[in-house]
């Protein structure tokens, strides 16, 4: 068989291709982001506080008589309906450019099925052609990706993942609240199915939610069948802002103590993409 | 080994001696250094402080602006407080920001239904510029007096137009009452003063 320049170009593109896999392999191990210990505490830790607003606070009475006399006034002007923010019309642009692109595809992949043998270099010139064409149109796809993660990852606010992993040996834990500073409060209720995958070593989503990017204690309480009256643990975390702090409960070392026997570790989420998808 | 390479050698020893003794005194003094708050402009805290509120409340409205600690010559202060109300939770709370962080963040003891301050309110030194420009000769005949608080929000102190976002900037005066002066936040107008 001749080698011709087509052959020794695909030679060329699958080590490289086998190159990249490679490269890619140990890096998904090396994006492992690295964790820290967190101290689970049974007495909340106390902070240095602040006054703020003070003259509000002192004044408030006098504030609230002057808004008391405030009364809401009919004006003429008519309320105008806000413009649509143009991105979203460009969407409806893109998803037309994609549906066309998958035709492009489609027809490419038939005619190259119809390609059952290659006989001349003129054929192969064809796939060549054709080659050059699903790398454009995935160019394509990844500048639409672009838009796409700029428009909605690029505006990550402070959040907080909340995960337990473990299973005591000694406690059945029937359900896990976490409470933030602000008052709000969320209890997970564990399932059998539950309860089996975290003996199995799964990991489970208690929170998942916006926090204030300040530092604050976080209070962890677990119900179950060792504990009475549950005692509740605090951890004290300063989320990151603009990014997702994740915070790891590990239920294996839990006994008598309640939640104070939990150990925790902390880390960021990194949410960009690796070099090359963006 | 000559002599002359053990004196080498020696001298590179006293200097990597003291280039570690003067690495030591610049990280014992940088703790020091730390003490020192930066001074900042109202406008400066309020995007961390409306990003708190937001994870509180979808629907949190900044309300209210005050200085947490004196405010400086140029309207500047070490510790602002940021206010903020959400209709659904009918609660507010409020943020106080220093060096870029949110050192306190409680809940306000009180039911406070005020207005949203409106967009594009002027910043505390341009405030604090525009009572100096109308009145600053008036205030440096006034023996003791002192800027004491500067607050922003919309409605109690506007007598004529409530629905205008204000900054209202109150002295103290020794003996007597405090002078309040009021500047229209939007167009960086003062509208009045007064004694109460």
């Amino acid at each position: 068989m001749r080698l011709t320049s087509f052959h020794v170009r695909a030679i060329a593109f699958l080590t490289l291709g086998a190159a990249l896999a490679a490269a890619a392999a140990p890096r998904v191990h090396a994006q492992v982001p690295a964790s820290t210990d967190v101290k689970v505490e049974r007495i909340k830790p106390e902070r240095e506080k602040y006054e703020t607003v003070r003259f509000l606070k002192q004044n408030r009475d006098f504030v609230r008589r002057r808004f008391d006399l405030l009364r809401e006034k009919p004006v003429g002007a008519s309320g105008d309906a806000g413009s649509i923010d143009p991105r979203y019309l460009e969407y409806s642009k893109m998803l037309a450019a994609v549906l066309a692109d998958r035709d492009s595809v489609t027809r490419a992949a038939e005619a190259r099925d119809r390609l059952t043998l290659l006989a001349s270099i003129t054929e192969l010139g064809q796939l060549e052609t054709q080659l050059d064409q699903m790398d454009r149109l995935l160019a394509a796809q990844r500048g639409r990706l672009g838009v796409l993660q700029n428009d909605f990852t690029g505006r990550q606010q402070t959040a907080l993942v909340v995960v337990a992993s473990g299973w005591p040996a000694e406690a059945t834990v029937d359900s896990i609240t976490i409470a933030l500073e602000d008052g709000s409060r969320t209890t997970v209720t564990l399932t059998d199915a539950q309860r089996a995958s975290l003996r199995d070593g799964g990991v489970l989503q208690l929170f998942h939610g916006f926090v204030e990017p300040r530092q604050q204690a976080f209070e962890l309480t677990l119900a179950g069948n060792r504990w009475a009256a549950p005692a509740p643990a605090w951890v004290t975390l300063d989320p990151a802002r603009d990014r997702i702090t994740f915070l790891k409960l590990d239920l294996s070392s839990v006994a008598q103590g309640g939640a104070a026997d939990m150990s925790a570790r902390t880390w960021i989420h990194d949410e960009s993409l690796p070099p090359g998808d963006s | 080994m000559n002599r002359a390479t053990h004196a080498a050698r020696r001298g590179r020893g006293t200097l990597r001696l003291a280039a570690g003794i003067a690495a030591s005194l610049v990280l014992l003094a940088a703790p020091l250094a730390a003490k020192d708050h930066a001074v900042f402009a109202a406008r400066s805290g309020v995007e961390l402080a409306r990003e708190a509120a937001v994870a509180w409340a979808a629907d949190a409205v900044l309300v209210y602006v005050e200085n947490d600690e004196p405010v400086d010559g140029a309207g500047g202060a070490v510790r602002w407080g940021y206010l903020f109300h959400s209709p659904s939770l009918e609660k507010s709370r409020a943020y106080s920001v220093r060096d870029g962080r949110i050192v306190t963040a409680e809940n306000l003891e009180m039911r406070f239904e005020a207005p949203a301050l409106a967009d594009g309110w002027i910043d505390s030194g341009a405030a604090l510029a525009a009572v100096e420009k109308e009145a600053g000769k008036t205030l440096a005949k006034t023996p003791g007096v002192r800027l004491s608080t500067m607050l922003l929000m919309r409605g109690p102190f506007q007598d004529g137009d409530p629905d205008r976002t204000a900054w209202t900037l109150i002295y103290t005066v020794p003996e007597q009452p405090a002078l309040f002066v009021l500047v229209d936040a939007v167009d960086g107008k003062v509208r009045r003063s007064w004694r109460g």
